[in-house]
């Protein structure tokens, strides 16, 4: 996306040991009143033991379950226990599948790490280089051509752009799987359904902020100068639109690691995104709560790692500018 | 873009693809994911249900996905012939009832579990006493509450119910005998990891969330399977389960929808495979604190009501039967005398008028979890004959909390589907219509009586008496109604041949496969 970066760079960050502690005091709050919401929100709505019991059983079989999981405490009981074990690393068992909550995590958390770092890739190829070709060739054909397709990503929800995908490749064409995990060939139908949501938000706001870039003073001159468009975008575009599309491409990376839910149900991926459904049908709190305390901690540090690197990048931030 | 880029899109193009080919392969290997199954053996069929099963433990979970999976691991005390539904001698060769609380069954004397250990009376003992343990919280409890407990005379095995048990044969077909020795030695989470059975089939790998692999026991005691391997995938999604028969990733498929049938249709290569179950589509009333459906009155002009041909040929496309009660032909108990031909909307229209509840509001509850079209069909229904009808639609577990709740504080009616997998009239009227029970918002000291009495009652003759008895009565007071038999609908490709059975038993043994 941009050029390498220069070592010396780094000493712009703002990070000052107060600073960041500050910051990861707020995480740490943030964390602890994501988890204290779910946590009641959970017990309001719905009992778990009556899912577990055959269709036949009576009141006290449930209630048998119930004292089983812990479930008959008081709910200030329940919360105290489970605050108490979460920080000794201890999110419970898991109703189910009667296993730790963290282990059926750690089994997931691959597969769609896996998922979204491809995802995020290939939307962030697509996204830049739409988006910069859109803006440099505003009101041309590649324009006419390319933003259909990218309102078009970004309109068509992923179980219907998955099943196209599916219904072409696997189907039509039987060059790639469908569902599952079976090697390499399994990520790329998977990712791109995935990608075409986030790829979409990228080429926008590259568009956008090139667009913003392309009528400032200094691109003016650049061309006055001779510079040909290569080296306008890769010499001073590239950097000046960086921050608006890190943002977002963070903010995706966040979202696709939090749960790419629609996608793994649709291809059948193992991992957090079909967890979480299969755990909130079930109300298996032990689970969902691991997963939420994990997906609100991916948000917490992923925009915490935005902002620092904002000072890696923006040169208004920088000690050392170039002529801007 | 740059000119000179533009002359050649395919080297760039190359690029990126070498790229991304080298970051997803870089990616996969740094997080540790690996494929789940290799190559495929023609021996090895590969089935997509919609869960990853819970557990392998056999003494715990029980849902239908679950099952599918641990009841090849194991054998089964007792099986049902897949075609006539009677009992069959399976690890117990014979049985009987020496008093009217006490069964005895003769143990099969060749029967090795995986690891080479022989199958006694005492692992079929212990196998029960488990599931009976209060600190073991099975949540399989309901269905043995009948066993005070399990014992063993010298090869036999011998179960003591706590009263005399009709119903206990059936229950035991889902019996899966467990290694004694190993559960001990392996404890509990190591059991269900990594089980060991004497079925017909071992397992081979577990990814979890994903799939499981099964091969064939070669201890096994009965037959060489057809079926040598087969892999279960978890595939939530119906569309997806379809997609993957038609993309030949699967070779089966199962709990599919009517439309998923109409599609697998066309493809000639694949086929789909139903059968009638005992599983009932049914819908209970409110009558004690459930509005216009308090008047039994109200109750009999729904079902006159509701056009359930209609039900069965446009919703159900043809996967259903009529029936004429709350049960099927299958069950024990089942009544062909009661009347069939409920349909009369000129009837129905009437009763509402004389019961005072023209226009007035029926509310029924329900969750996405039952075929909302159906609702939405009896709700047209139910208009046409002058009741108003609001769908109030929750998420299963406030659903179930709902109506299952002591108070009875639900809406008028509710749609639902029923199987006790016992294929009998006791686990479906019992547990939906005895006083008290979770699921009943009915009372009726005579209806309970009668279905007490065919709990205990041995002699089928004077059971089925009973439960004749006790079908008039809800004919009559109407809680709840029958409205169609469902079938199992399962895809498969043509390498599959199999005649899946009405107790959706998952029988891999069963199965025979093309190589």
């Amino acid at each position: 996306m941009t050029a390498v970066l220069p070592r010396r760079r780094l000493a712009a960050l703002p990070a000052t040991p107060r600073y960041l502690a500050g910051r990861i005091g707020q995480a740490l709050l943030a964390l602890f009143g994501v988890v204290t919401i779910v946590f009641f929100a959970l017990r309001l709505s719905g009992d778990p033991a009556r899912l577990l019991v055959p269709e036949g059983a009576t009141a006290a079989d449930i209630e048998r379950v119930r004292d089983r999981l812990g479930l008959n405490d008081s709910l200030w009981h329940q919360y105290t226990t489970f605050l108490g074990h979460a920080v000794r690393g201890d999110l419970g068992y898991s109703y189910v599948q009667n296993r730790p909550a963290t282990a059926l995590l750690a089994e997931r958390i691959p597969y769609t790490a896996n998922l979204a770092v491809a995802a995020l890739v290939l939307s962030l190829l697509f996204g830049v280089t739409v988006g910069a070709v859109t803006a440099l060739r505003r009101g041309r054909w590649q324009e006419r051509v390319l933003m259909p397709i990218v309102l078009a990503g970004q309109a068509m929800p992923a179980f219907w752009t998955g099943l196209l995908l599916v219904l072409a490749f696997s189907v039509g064409l039987r060059w790639l799987p469908s569902t599952g995990y079976d090697g390499p060939l399994s990520l790329i139908l998977p990712s791109v359904t995935l990608a075409s949501l986030s790829a979409a938000a990228i080429a926008r706001v590259t568009r956008g902020a090139m667009l913003e870039q392309l009528a400032q003073d200094y691109v003016r001159t650049a061309r006055a100068k001779g510079a040909g468009t290569w080296r306008l975008v890769t010499r001073h575009l590239a950097r000046n639109t960086a921050i608006p599309v890190l943002t977002v491409a963070a903010l995706e990376l966040a979202n696709l690691l939090g749960g790419a839910v629609v996608t793994e149900v649709i291809f059948a991926w193992p991992g957090l995104g079909q967890l979480t459904v299969q755990s909130v049908a079930a109300r298996d709190f032990p689970v969902v709560q691991a997963i939420v305390l994990l997906a609100s901690a991916v948000y917490v540090v992923v925009n915490l790692a935005t902002d620092l690197l904002y000072g890696v990048i923006d040169r208004r931030v920088s000690t050392r500018g170039d002529s801007a | 873009m740059d000119p000179v880029e533009r002359d050649h899109p395919g080297g760039r193009r190359r690029t990126v693809l070498a790229c991304l080919a080298a970051l997803a392969t870089l990616a996969t290997a740094a997080c540790g994911i690996h494929p789940a199954t290799a190559g495929r053996d023609p021996g090895t069929l590969v089935i997509d249900t919609a869960n990853y099963p819970s557990t392998l433990d056999p003494g715990k979970q029980y849902d239908a996905d679950t099952y599918a999976v641990y009841r090849n691991i194991f054998d089964q005390l007792l099986r049902r012939n897949p075609r006539t539904q009677a009992l069959v001698p399976w690890i117990a060769t014979s049985w009987r009832q020496t008093d009217a609380t006490t069964w005895r069954f003769a143990i099969r004397r060749d029967v090795r579990f995986s690891d080479g250990s022989p199958l006694t009376a005492v692992d079929a003992a212990f196998s029960i006493n488990r599931i009976l343990d209060k600190k073991f919280a099975s949540q399989q409890f309901a269905n043995f509450s009948m066993i005070s407990k399990a014992t063993t005379d010298g090869a036999d095995l011998v179960i003591h119910t706590a009263r005399p048990a009709p119903t206990l044969l059936t229950y035991l077909t889902t019996l899966s005998v467990v290694p004694q020795h190993y559960v001990e030695k392996a404890g509990e989470q190591k059991f269900a990891a990594k089980p060991v059975g004497s079925g017909p089939y071992m397992l081979e790998s577990a990814t979890a969330g994903s799939q499981v692999a099964l091969k064939a026991n070669p201890l096994w005691w009965g037959p060489r399977t057809s079926v040598r391997a087969a892999v279960f995938r978890a595939v939530p999604s119906v569309a997806s389960r379809v997609v993957d028969l038609q993309s030949r990733k699967a070779d089966l498929a199962t709990t599919l929808t009517p439309d998923a049938a109409d599609q697998i249709k066309r493809d000639p290569k694949l086929a789909v495979l139903s059968t009638p179950t005992e599983r009932i589509a049914y819908l209970a009333f409110n009558t004690i604190k459930g509005g216009p459906a308090n008047d039994p009155r109200v109750r009999q002009a729904i079902a006159a009501a509701i056009d359930y041909n209609a039900l069965i040929k446009n919703l159900q496309r043809g996967y259903a039967k009529p029936i004429n009660s709350l049960l099927t032909p299958l069950a024990f108990g089942y009544d062909k005398a009661l009347p069939d031909d409920r349909y009369d909307p000129a009837t129905a229209r009437r009763l509402v008028a004389q019961a005072g509840a023209k226009g007035r509001t029926v509310v029924m509850d329900t969750s996405p979890s039952f075929n909302p079209q159906i609702v939405q069909a009896i709700q047209a229904d139910l208009a046409a004959v002058g009741l108003k009808v609001q769908i109030r639609s929750t998420d299963q577990p406030t659903y179930l909390k709902k109506v299952q709740d002591p108070g009875h504080n639900w809406g008028s009616l509710r749609f639902g589907r029923w199987s006790c997998a016992c294929l009998d009239a006791d686990g479906v009227i019992y547990p939906l219509f005895h006083t008290g029970g979770i699921w009943s918002s009915y009372t009726n000291p005579a209806f309970d009586r009668l279905v007490e009495q065919a709990r205990t009652v041995i002699d089928p003759k004077r059971r089925t008496a009973l439960y004749d008895e006790a079908f008039r009565i809800l004919a009559r007071d109407l809680p709840g109604l029958g409205l169609f038999q469902d079938y199992a609908i399962y895809g498969a490709n043509s390498r599959v041949s199999w005649t899946p059975d009405a107790q959706e038993s998952f029988y891999l043994d069963a199965m025979k496969v093309r190589r």
